[in-house]
């Protein structure tokens, strides 16, 4: 095999692995994004805390002065519907739902929301009921 | 082994030195993406996933077609345009694609030319042009290339800051993409342009890229 096609070879097989892996990443940020509108219809406030990124979780917490769980309990998150539209960069995303944007961030642990509750406001940053720092 | 060595210390030292400053590069842009990520509150990254990131491709490939885009420029401008008194320039009265003879092309090939410079046909055309082919192309796939991860780049950060990501199409009318590229491109140009002045008065002995130390500022096209 010579060079050229050895190079042909590995971008065929960098590009395939990227694709593969976006869809895969993708999948997988769509699931955390459900897993957080399934418990915030269903009360779970343990799971909804477990879906946070380390980041907001504290900020809900320090804002509230209370436990995580207690502390959504107070925040005004509206109820997103099904996922519409999923963006994926790198280790961040964003889940546009009927009714609400989030964002997430991958970790170690998997894909985490780090904003919800998400109004958009032209060029500014979305307005979020919940965000880390 | 040392013949060979010898003979190609050049392109080996350049190549090595490029590895090394890549190795650099993303030891250094590694620590300070994972500085931001940490600010961000989020989780940093390792070796392989910076070296994967679009983070590291857009800052690669905004140098690298720049640095294409140079020798393109240079290989083909200086057919052209003459600077008095550069041995980066040709002979002042030599401006343009010279003559057949001078080029040693159709029947004034010699028995050692390339075969294509022989030819009569497309394939004299083609050859006669092609390092200012192959350089444009490859600038022009690196600037592609900046372009497509850059998008990447940039909407990662978007997301970060929570606000919507662009598509290709906006992020081509973004400020960031131009700020990445003309900030390549001027100090690519201003380069060139140092080097064609700068040779005319300044002496290098011993390099091929300097007239010899003695000759004088008005000698064109001599290198030494």
């Amino acid at each position: 095999m010579g060079p050229a096609a050895a190079l042909t070879g590995l971008l065929l097989a960098v590009t395939t692995t990227a694709c593969g892996s976006l869809d895969e990443r993708r999948d997988d940020a769509r699931a955390a994004a459900v897993r957080f509108e399934q418990a915030l219809r269903g009360g779970r406030t343990a799971v909804l805390c477990a879906v946070l990124a380390p980041g907001t979780r504290e900020e809900v917490e320090q804002s509230a002065e209370e436990p995580c769980d207690r502390a959504v309990e107070g925040d005004r998150l509206p109820a997103g519907g099904t996922v519409r539209h999923m963006d994926v960069y790198g280790d961040q995303a964003r889940a546009v739902l009927e009714h609400d944007t989030l964002f997430l961030a991958h970790f170690d642990a998997g894909w985490k929301v780090t904003a919800a509750g998400c109004e958009p406001r032209g060029e500014q940053p979305y307005q979020c009921e919940i965000k880390g720092r | 082994m040392r013949g060979f060595l010898y003979d190609n210390g050049l392109g080996l030292a350049f190549g090595a030195a490029f590895v090394l400053a890549l190795a650099g590069q993303a030891i250094a842009g590694r620590a300070e993406f994972n500085s931001d990520l940490i600010t961000d509150g989020l989780q940093p990254v390792g070796y392989l996933a910076y070296l994967t990131s679009s983070d590291f491709a857009v800052d690669v490939t905004e140098n690298w077609q720049s640095e294409y885009l140079q020798f393109f420029l240079y290989i083909s401008v200086t057919v052209w345009l003459v600077q008095r008194g550069s041995p980066e320039s040709k002979p002042v009265d030599k401006a343009g694609l010279e003559s057949d003879h001078e080029q040693l092309t159709g029947e004034h090939a010699r028995p050692d030319s390339p075969r294509w410079a022989a030819a009569h046909d497309w394939r004299q055309a083609v050859y006669s042009h092609s390092l200012g082919l192959v350089m444009g192309t490859i600038f022009l796939m690196c600037w592609f290339s900046q372009s497509v991860t850059g998008v990447a780049s940039y909407n990662e950060k978007q997301l970060r800051r929570l606000e919507a990501p662009v598509d290709w199409g906006e992020y081509l009318a973004r400020a960031e993409f131009w700020s990445r590229t003309l900030q390549n491109w001027q100090s690519e140009l201003l380069a060139v342009a140092s080097m064609a002045v700068l040779s005319i008065y300044l002496r290098q002995r011993g390099s091929p890229e300097s007239k010899p130390v003695g000759a004088s500022h008005s000698s064109t096209g001599v290198e030494g």
